[in-house]
C-alpha cells in the first residue's frame, strides 16, 4: 500500500515515516501543498495523509483541488484543529477520515487499514482477531479455519467490530449502520444479530459494555 | 422604574401650568387696572353727555335715564348752589346732600349700602355740579367676567397640552426605544455593530460608544480564540512528535528500557493537561450558551465511554452505563469533556481492577448524572475539603496550583456552571467508593425556564 504523507513538521514526518515503514507500508513525504499536488498528479498514491496546517496553502483547499481529479483517492486528514466546525468542514471537503493531533499510532494504523481495505488494494484483505478471520474480498468468515455462514447484516456488523478491534462501538452507531444498510430496525434487532454472531463465533468473542455497546477485544 | 417619558410629561406640564398661572395672574391684575381706567373714562363721558344736555335735565329724568342706560349700577345728581335739581338711582334718604364731594375728579364713596365710584364735574355755564356714580361691585363683576372668559381657555387647554406632550415626547424618544429593541434582539454571541437605523445626533454618540465597546469585545474574544487555536497547534504538534517517536522506541525496545514506560506516562499526562487548558480557554460561557443544542445525555455518555474504553481496559477496570433517554439542552463538546473528566477521575483514584458505574436518570424536570466507583472513596468529613478546593480552583484561574491534577475539577466546575447544573459528592452505591452527582435541568424545564426569564 503506497501512502503519501503531506506534513510540514519535519520532526513529526520523520517519526511517522519510520513508524509506518516498520509496519511494512511504502510511504513518501512532502512538506508543501505544491509538492503534494505535483506528486499526486504524477505518481498517484493509494492513500494520502494530509496535514491541514501547510505553509503555502490551506489543507482544505488542497483537499478540494485533489478531489477534482481524484474522486476516489482516500484521504485521511490530520490536524491540530479540533472543533466540531473544523471536523465538518474537513469531511465536507471530501476527507474520508479525520484524526486530531495528538493521536495514537495504533489509531492511525487502524484507520489506514480500514481505508486500505475499502479500496481493496490492501496487501491484506483479511482481518484476523483471535481464531476469527474475516476476508473483505470474498466477504467470508472462518472460525478456527472452519467457514462460518453469516447473513449479510451479521457479516457487516462483524466487519465493523473487527475493523475496530479493541475499541467500543456504541449501540447508537451500530444501529445507525443497520439503518443505513436498509434494515427495518426493530428495537432489539442489534441484540438479536449479536446473539446469532455469538452462537457462531463463541460467546466470548464479542464483549458487551453494559449500556454502551459492543467490542471485539484485540487478540 | 423611572421613565424619561413620564418625567418629561410631568415636568413640562408643571412648567406650563406654572407659567400660565403667573401670566394669568399678571394679566388679571393689569386687565383689572385697565378696566378701571375704561370704566372711569366711561363715567367721565356720561358726565360730559349730562353737561351738554343739562339744560332740560331737571324736567325730564326719564330722558336722562335713557341716555345713561338703565343699569341698576348708575346714579347721578345735579346740584345748583346747594340745591338738588335732579337725581336718579339715588335712594331718597341720600338726597339731602351731594353723594360725592363737590370737587372736580374721581372719588370712592359709600351710599345706599354700596361702594360707588363717583365722578364730579362743574359746569361753569349753568353753574351746576354733576355727580355721576357707578357701583363698584357691578364694575368689578363685569370686568372680572370679561377677564375670566379670556383666562379660562388656558386652563381648559392644559389636559390637551398634556396629551400632546405625551405623544410628542413618545415620538422624540422613539430612536431610543428602537435602539433598545435592537440591542435586546441581539444574540449573546452577536458582536456586530449596531447600524440598522439612522440615529439622531444625541444618540449617535451613545451608539458610537456601544459599537466601539462591541468592537473591542469582539477583538478580545477573537484574540482569546486565536490564542487557543495557535496554542493548540503549537502544543499538539510537538506532543504528536513525542508520541510517534515513543511509539517507535517502544516497538524496538527490549525489556531493559524500563525508563520508557514513565516517559510514556508523562507524555500522556502532558497531553491531557494541554487539552484541559485549551478546553478552559477555548470559549466563554456566553458563546457556549449560544451553541447549546437539544441532545440526549445518554448518547453522549455512550460515546465518551466508548472512547475511554481502551484505557479502562488497560487497567482491567469494568465500566457500565445505566441510562434513561435524557433529553436536555447543552453543548455536546463540553458535556463530553465533563463526562471524560469525571470518568477519568474515577479511574485514576480507584485503582486497577475497580468497577465504575455511570447512571443517567431522567427525573421530572432534572437529568441526574452519577459517576461512582468501588475504589477507596473519600471519607465524608474530607469530602467538603475536596469540594472547597474544587470551588476555589474554579473561581481563581490564577491559582498556580491549577496546572496540576486539580485542573480537571476546575473544568468540571466551569462546565457544570455553564449548563446551569449543580454538583455534589456522596457515597457510592458500591460497598466503598465515591459518587459524583451532577443535576442538569431537563429539556422541558430548561425551555420553560428560558421563556419565563
Amino acid at each position: 500500500m503506497s501512502i503519501l504523507l503531506v506534513e510540514d513538521d519535519q520532526d513529526l514526518a520523520t517519526g511517522l515515516l519510520e513508524a509506518l515503514r516498520k509496519e511494512g507500508l511504502s510511504i513518501n513525504h512532502v512538506g508543501t501543498a505544491k509538492a503534494a499536488l505535483h506528486v499526486i498528479g504524477t505518481e498517484t498514491p493509494e492513500i494520502v495523509i494530509l496535514d491541514l496546517g501547510l505553509p503555502d496553502k490551506d489543507g482544505l483547499d488542497v483537499l478540494r483541488q485533489l478531489r477534482r481529479q481524484h474522486r476516489d483517492l482516500p484521504v485521511l486528514v490530520l490536524t491540530a484543529r479540533d472543533s466540531l466546525g473544523d471536523k465538518v468542514a474537513g469531511l465536507d471537503s471530501g476527507a474520508d477520515d479525520y484524526l486530531a493531533k495528538p493521536f495514537e499510532m495504533a489509531e492511525l494504523l487502524a484507520r489506514l487499514r480500514v481505508l486500505g481495505r475499502r479500496m481493496g488494494t490492501s496487501s491484506s484483505n483479511v482481518i484476523s482477531v483471535g481464531a476469527v478471520n474475516l476476508d473483505t474480498t470474498s466477504q467470508t468468515v472462518t472460525v478456527n479455519g472452519e467457514p462460518a455462514d453469516l447473513p449479510r447484516r451479521e457479516y457487516m456488523l462483524l466487519k465493523v467490530l473487527m475493523e475496530n478491534a479493541g475499541r467500543v462501538q456504541t449501540r447508537d452507531s451500530l444501529e445507525n449502520k443497520l439503518y443505513s444498510w436498509g434494515e427495518e430496525v426493530a428495537s432489539n434487532a442489534l441484540e438479536v444479530h449479536i446473539h446469532h454472531l455469538r452462537k457462531k463465533l463463541g460467546s466470548d468473542f464479542i464483549a458487551t459494555v453494559r449500556g454502551v455497546g459492543y467490542t471485539v477485544k484485540e487478540a | 422604574m423611572s421613565s424619561i417619558r413620564r418625567f418629561l410629561v410631568v415636568v413640562l406640564l408643571a412648567t406650563i401650568t406654572l407659567i400660565n398661572f403667573l401670566t394669568a395672574l399678571h394679566g388679571y391684575r393689569t386687565s383689572m387696572a385697565k378696566a378701571e381706567q375704561l370704566f372711569d373714562a366711561q363715567l367721565a363721558d356720561i358726565a360730559d353727555v349730562l353737561a351738554l344736555t343739562a339744560g332740560g335735565l331737571e324736567s325730564s329724568p326719564a330722558v336722562l335715564a335713557t341716555v345713561m342706560g338703565d343699569g341698576p349700577g348708575i346714579a347721578f345728581q345735579v346740584w345748583h348752589h346747594g340745591e338738588l335739581l335732579s337725581s336718579a338711582g339715588v335712594a331718597p334718604e341720600n338726597l339731602a346732600e351731594p353723594v360725592a364731594p363737590l370737587v372736580v375728579g374721581y372719588a370712592d364713596v359709600n351710599f345706599a349700602g354700596y361702594r360707588w365710584r363717583a365722578f364730579s364735574r362743574y359746569v361753569p355755564d349753568t353753574e351746576r355740579w354733576l355727580i355721576v356714580a357707578e357701583r363698584a361691585d357691578v364694575r368689578f363683576n363685569l370686568a372680572e367676567s370679561v377677564i375670566l372668559e379670556s383666562i379660562l381657555p388656558i386652563i381648559l387647554g392644559l389636559p390637551l397640552a398634556g396629551l400632546l406632550i405625551w405623544i410628542i415626547v413618545g415620538r422624540g424618544l422613539r430612536p431610543l426605544k428602537d435602539l433598545a429593541g435592537e440591542m435586546g434582539n441581539k444574540r449573546s454571541d452577536d458582536l456586530s455593530p449596531v447600524a440598522d437605523f439612522e440615529p439622531p445626533q444625541e444618540l449617535a454618540v451613545l451608539i458610537n460608544s456601544i459599537n466601539d465597546l462591541l468592537r473591542r469585545l469582539e477583538a478580545s474574544f477573537e484574540r482569546e480564540k486565536r490564542f487557543a487555536a495557535d496554542a493548540a497547534h503549537e502544543l499538539r504538534t510537538p506532543i504528536s512528535v513525542l508520541k510517534v517517536q515513543l511509539h517507535n522506541l517502544l516497538r524496538d525496545a527490549d525489556e531493559g528500557m524500563v525508563a520508557l514506560r514513565p516517559l510514556k506516562a508523562a507524555v500522556e499526562r502532558m497531553e491531557h493537561s494541554v487539552e484541559q487548558v485549551l478546553m478552559l480557554y477555548r470559549t466563554t460561557p456566553e458563546q457556549f450558551a449560544a451553541n447549546f443544542t437539544d441532545l440526549d445525555l445518554a448518547g453522549v455518555a455512550r460515546q465518551v465511554i466508548a472512547a475511554l474504553y481502551p484505557q479502562l481496559e488497560a487497567k482491567q477496570q469494568q465500566i457500565e452505563l445505566v441510562a434513561d433517554r435524557s433529553p436536555m439542552r447543552g453543548d455536546a463538546f463540553a458535556l463530553r469533556t465533563l463526562l471524560t473528566n469525571l470518568i477519568e477521575n474515577a479511574s485514576k483514584y480507584s485503582g486497577s481492577g475497580c468497577e465504575i458505574r455511570v447512571t443517567i436518570k431522567h427525573k421530572g424536570n432534572e437529568v441526574e448524572l452519577t459517576v461512582e466507583d468501588n475504589g477507596p472513596g473519600i471519607p465524608a468529613d474530607q469530602r467538603d475539603k475536596v469540594f472547597e478546593r474544587f470551588y476555589r480552583l474554579g473561581s481563581d484561574r490564577q491559582d498556580p496550583g491549577i496546572v496540576g491534577s486539580g485542573i480537571g475539577l476546575a473544568i468540571v466546575r466551569h462546565l457544570v456552571d455553564i449548563h446551569g447544573a449543580s454538583i455534589s459528592l456522596g457515597e457510592s452505591s458500591f460497598p466503598t467508593g465515591l459518587a459524583v452527582t451532577v443535576r442538569f435541568p431537563a429539556a422541558s424545564s430548561a425551555n420553560s425556564g428560558r421563556s419565563a426569564a
